[in-house]
């Protein structure tokens, strides 16, 4: 598969070194899932975070550390009895991906129903003509929210800006705005100055993942209208 | 008595250390890569913001993880210290979402469709770090000081702008050119 859109640099690059939140680390794992290039760029950051640590000066350990780590070697690893199901890909290669609550979206990629299956998602709610939510329960920066949306063939979503950013993943279907095409696996990477109404494709649903900081405001009378019902 | 094994340059061969540790459970090797890496993994969090109490204990988590994780490691796909680097920024994230951010992480390490011949890994190793290094090297300073910016201070962008009183825009296009230059240079690494 060869995507169009991908996240920026700056994204893989925070992405790769740990310091994004999880709710958009979802949405570039989604991505990720369908994009070697980027995969490749994110191993390209990652030997580079290998050159950085090798190169940098070295602390001072606190005096028996190498003595205290020994002795903990051959005890058997803690897992405590609250901690969540492993859900490396590796471990659910096998299974099939019935993606838990994720499975009633036809056509989601396998590994994104694997993905998903590591959160708890909330029932779809309506938010206007033709357009659903759920929530996704992955942590965000205050703020944020992470949710799949859901949009019938042929719908066009209100035109409108953002409050703060807005990553998106598409896992089924496609839209279009004025920046071109997202199919599924696509990543929209939205700001505070983007002004956009996209547009479902027709004949199939577009399910997306969104992490967003900040709300949508609504242009125009069609948004004026839904606003106080949309609590996105 | 385990053989501390060394490349003809006398630089210590980090992944046969891990390899060592997969195949033998050999505490030596265990001992020398600790003495290289945690005292690195300690700074390198430290460098992020991480309290030194807290850098330490996760640099002996790192190691503790790299003894336990050994036979997971696969050369041919990252040497020892990007390995060691990931499994260290795992540990860095938020401890309580920890497992989960890990799979997100192995994520980008889904198989490639077409393999790539594996020729003798701790040349290929070395050669891929030096290439890096030499890549990052010949960065301008202000692009190079981005792409560690990232990695150090383990803040976001926007941050860093703050950081270095540029605007944001600058700092995404600057992080651009870098990732660019170091596609071009390094796309067969990956």
């Amino acid at each position: 598969m060869t995507l169009s859109h991908h996240p920026s640099d700056a994204t893989l690059a925070a992405f790769a070194a740990g310091t994004l939140d999880e709710g958009r680390m979802l949405v570039v794992a989604a991505h990720l899932a369908a994009c070697p290039s980027c995969r490749r760029a994110v191993r390209l950051l990652e030997l580079t975070g290998g050159v950085l640590l090798d190169d940098v000066a070295p602390a001072e350990i606190a005096a028996g550390g190498l003595d205290r780590v020994l002795a903990r070697l051959d005890a058997p690893e803690a897992v405590p009895a609250s901690a969540p199901v492993r859900r490396q890909p590796v471990d659910t290669a096998e299974r099939p991906a019935d993606g838990g609550a994720a499975a009633d979206i036809r056509g989601l990629l396998p590994a994104h129903a694997r993905l998903l299956a590591g959160y708890e998602l909330g029932p779809w709610r309506w938010v206007g003509p033709g357009v659903w939510w759920r929530q996704v329960d992955a942590p965000t920066l205050p703020g944020g929210r992470v949710f799949l949306l859901k949009a019938a063939a042929g719908t066009t979503l209100p035109d409108h800006t953002h409050t703060g950013t807005e990553l998106t993943c598409v896992l089924t279907g496609a839209f279009r705005h004025e920046h071109g095409r997202f199919g599924p696996g696509d990543v929209d990477e939205a700001d505070d100055e983007v002004d956009h109404s996209p547009v479902v494709e027709p004949g199939v649903e577009c399910v997306c993942l969104v992490a967003m900081q900040g709300r949508l405001r609504l242009n125009g009378l069609i948004g004026r209208v839904l606003q106080p019902f949309v609590r996105l | 008595m385990a053989i501390i094994e060394r490349t003809s340059d006398g630089v210590q061969d980090f992944d046969r250390l891990i390899q060592a540790i997969a195949t033998r459970q050999d505490r030596a090797a265990f001992a020398a890569l600790f003495g290289h890496y945690a005292p690195r993994v300690k700074a390198f969090l430290m460098r992020s913001g991480t309290a030194a109490d807290l850098a330490e204990e996760l640099a002996q988590e790192t190691l503790v993880t790299v003894w336990r994780k050994a036979a997971l490691f696969d050369p041919t796909r990252a040497g020892a210290s990007a390995w060691i680097f990931a499994i260290a920024r795992n540990l860095r994230i938020d401890a309580a979402r920890r497992q989960r951010r890990e799979a997100l992480h192995a994520q980008a390490e889904e198989p490639e469709p077409e393999p790539v011949a594996a020729p003798d890994h701790a040349v290929v190793t070395a050669e891929r770090e030096q290439r890096v290094r030499a890549a990052l090297d010949h960065l301008p300073g202000e692009q190079r000081r981005i792409v560690e910016l990232s990695f150090f201070e383990g803040r976001a962008h926007g941050d860093i702008a703050g950081l270095l009183d540029i605007p944001l825009g600058t700092v995404k296009s600057r992080l651009r050119l870098a990732m660019n230059r170091m596609r071009t240079l390094l796309g067969d690494l990956t």
